[in-house]
């Protein structure tokens, strides 16, 4: 899942298609808006749901999309993964109710 | 005159009780009415004989005819609605002694013991509980109920229902003590609503049913709708004879109480044409598998699916000349496209992989790059962690350390339930290369429990799953081997055993 959640693109919220300076222009405007503390910045969209984005994540994305092998490798998971959502994935269905306080009832509860 | 009728009925009730274990048919109504029918008759006789007593002013022979003969019909009732709420431990214990609950009646007293502690717990009756139990030996079912109800005191309901359940696994087999144990993991199923799980009990039919076990057992196989399931009328019957009636009448009304048939059942035999979508490209469908695995709980069918996916998406044609393409657009080294492939089958692979061991499912089954890769992660990373435990618990022997009884059976529970999961996942293939350490360990461990530590129902348990391995995976010399051990008589304190 990391390759998706820790995705560059992700993280940079830029398309795969984005050319190298759009994406050294896109970093340097969410480290400069990190660092004024804009909420809108502070989560970036996956397609698992929002993920906190920090100024050490950014670096990390922007390095990697600069080296063109890590690019390939990050493009082949962002271009083909589902649309991201910027919702939180809703949370495993809840275990049936159960009969809480039954052992106790029963006599053998503390 | 009236200490003669007065055994009899002793008799023929301790009998009712004894063929009620051993039923779970009608039968069981008729001897739990025969059993309540003659303790009220001793209460009769013993009520009235100390009455007299009493009257003529024979007042200590009239005290000592109520503690002999008008206790112990009332001594089931006593234990549970009056000593063990109040966690009065060691009057528990000496109320399970003196109730006649059949040979070896000290066994019964300490698990009354701690089911009253299970009930308060506190620590100085775990010591004494615990020092009680390190008495006896060899180790046997009570020992281990015993430390299965100090460990749910603790609110450790893992660990106590991994014992209590063991407790089948000895040859020590006292009756009124496996009837409380399996009371506690019936209430346990029920509070968790594990039905299923009940249900299936009452197919198994290893464990003497309670009343009030009984009737959670009926409640279960009508919630889950089971052939056998009983009707209206023995569930309310199975009601009436269980302790707690107002909790437990919440539960029976709760119970279906007419077959229901499930909704995706039809009969109409009708067909529906079904438009198949568009199958998607390879490589997103991997990758959408791949997200489901990491979403929820991770399944054998989801499992198959990514791997599948990500083999046929590897392998696709159209997926190498789109990496080769973006490859030579972005100015990546020579070769960047087979690391790429090969990059991403290894890390799928370790992710994929690591999801099945946390679900502890098995291998897939599919050839690929990460279907193999998976497969090998899967059954080394098993192997390898089977062995090490294995190996440490023979390397004990060597060290000399000398462990409780108890402490042994837990290191026998997790290392065999580490085997059982891994070769759950691993299947017959798996089970094959583990087999062999496990019985070179086992064996070695069971002769010396024997041997040295006189633990004859604990070494005895390990040789018969010892041979029941060796017969799964067929492996010959284990099994002459093992079929010599089990067939030793094991000495107990209920009397000698023999496997038949």
């Amino acid at each position: 899942m990391r390759q998706i959640t820790e995705n560059p693109f992700f993280v940079l919220g830029v398309s795969v298609d984005a050319s190298r300076i759009e994406i050294e222009r896109e970093a340097q405007k969410l480290l400069g808006m990190l660092e004024l503390g804009f909420a809108e910045v502070q989560h970036y969209a996956t397609p698992v749901g929002p993920r906190p984005r920090t100024s050490e994540g950014v670096r990390a994305a922007v390095a990697a999309l600069r080296d063109p092998y890590q690019r390939l490798v990050a493009e082949l998971w962002a271009r083909h993964a589902p649309p991201s959502t910027s919702e939180a994935a809703p949370a495993s269905s809840a275990a049936p109710a159960s009969t809480t306080g039954l052992r106790r009832g029963l006599g053998w509860g503390p | 005159m009236y200490a003669l009728p007065y055994l009899l009925l002793g008799r023929i009730h301790k009998a009712a009780i004894d063929a009620r274990r051993k039923d779970r048919t009608w039968k069981y109504l008729m001897w739990s009415t025969v059993a309540g029918t003659v303790a009220a008759l001793m209460l009769a006789i013993g009520g009235l004989f100390a009455f007299m007593l009493f009257r003529f002013g024979l007042w200590p022979l009239g005290a000592l005819v109520v503690g002999v003969m008008v206790l112990p019909p009332l001594a089931g009732a006593l234990i549970r609605y009056a000593i063990v709420p109040t966690g009065w431990y060691r009057g528990a214990y000496w109320a399970g002694v003196l109730c006649r609950p059949g040979a070896d009646a000290p066994a019964y007293g300490s698990c009354v013991s701690a089911w009253a502690l299970a009930r308060r717990p506190s620590n100085a009756g775990e010591a004494w509980l615990a020092a009680q139990r390190d008495a006896r030996r060899p180790l046997g079912d009570a020992e281990v109920v015993v430390t299965g109800l100090i460990a749910a005191g603790r609110g450790d309901a893992v660990t106590a229902r991994q014992l209590l359940r063991s407790a089948a696994l000895l040859v020590e087999n006292h009756p009124p003590v496996r009837e409380l144990a399996y009371e506690w993991l019936a209430v346990d199923a029920a509070e968790r609503g594990a039905w299923i799980e009940l249900a299936a009990e009452v197919e198994a039919n290893a464990w003497p049913a309670s009343p009030l076990a009984y009737l959670l057992e009926g409640i279960a196989q009508r919630r889950t709708n089971r052939p056998g399931a009983p009707r209206e009328a023995e569930l309310y019957a199975r009601w009436l004879l269980a302790p707690y009636r107002t909790r437990t009448l919440a539960l029976l009304r709760a119970a279906p109480l007419a077959a229901t048939t499930t909704p995706d059942a039809r009969d109409d035999g009708s067909t529906h044409d079904v438009v198949a979508p568009p199958a998607p490209a390879p490589l997103p469908a991997a990758i959408a598998a791949h997200l489901a695995i990491g979403r929820g709980k991770p399944t054998p069918a989801l499992l198959a699916h990514a791997v599948g996916a990500w083999d046929a998406a590897l392998g696709d044609p159209a997926t190498h000349a789109w990496l080769a393409r973006r490859a030579l657009e972005l100015d990546a080294p020579l070769g960047s496209v087979d690391r790429a492939l090969r990059d991403v089958a290894t890390g799928v692979a370790d992710e994929l992989a690591r999801a099945a061991e946390a679900a502890a499912l098995g291998a897939p089954g599919t050839r690929g790059p990460v279907g193999d890769g998976v497969t090998r992660r899967l059954r080394h990373g098993r192997l390898d962690a089977l062995e090490t435990g294995f190996a440490r618990w023979a390397q004990r022997r060597h060290d000399g350390a000398v462990r409780l009884a108890i402490d042994e059976w837990r290191e026998w529970l997790a290392l065999r339930a580490a085997y059982d999961a891994a070769v759950t996942a691993g299947g017959l293939e798996l089970r094959r290369l583990a087999f062999p350490h496990a019985y070179s360990t086992g064996t070695s461990m069971a002769v010396w429990l024997w041997n040295a530590r006189q633990e004859y129902p604990l070494s005895h348990a390990i040789s018969k799953w010892l041979l029941a391995e060796a017969l799964a995976v067929g492996d010959a010399e284990a099994i002459e081997l093992g079929h010599r051990n089990c067939r030793l008589t094991v000495p107990t304190r209920t009397g000698p055993h023999e496997e038949t």
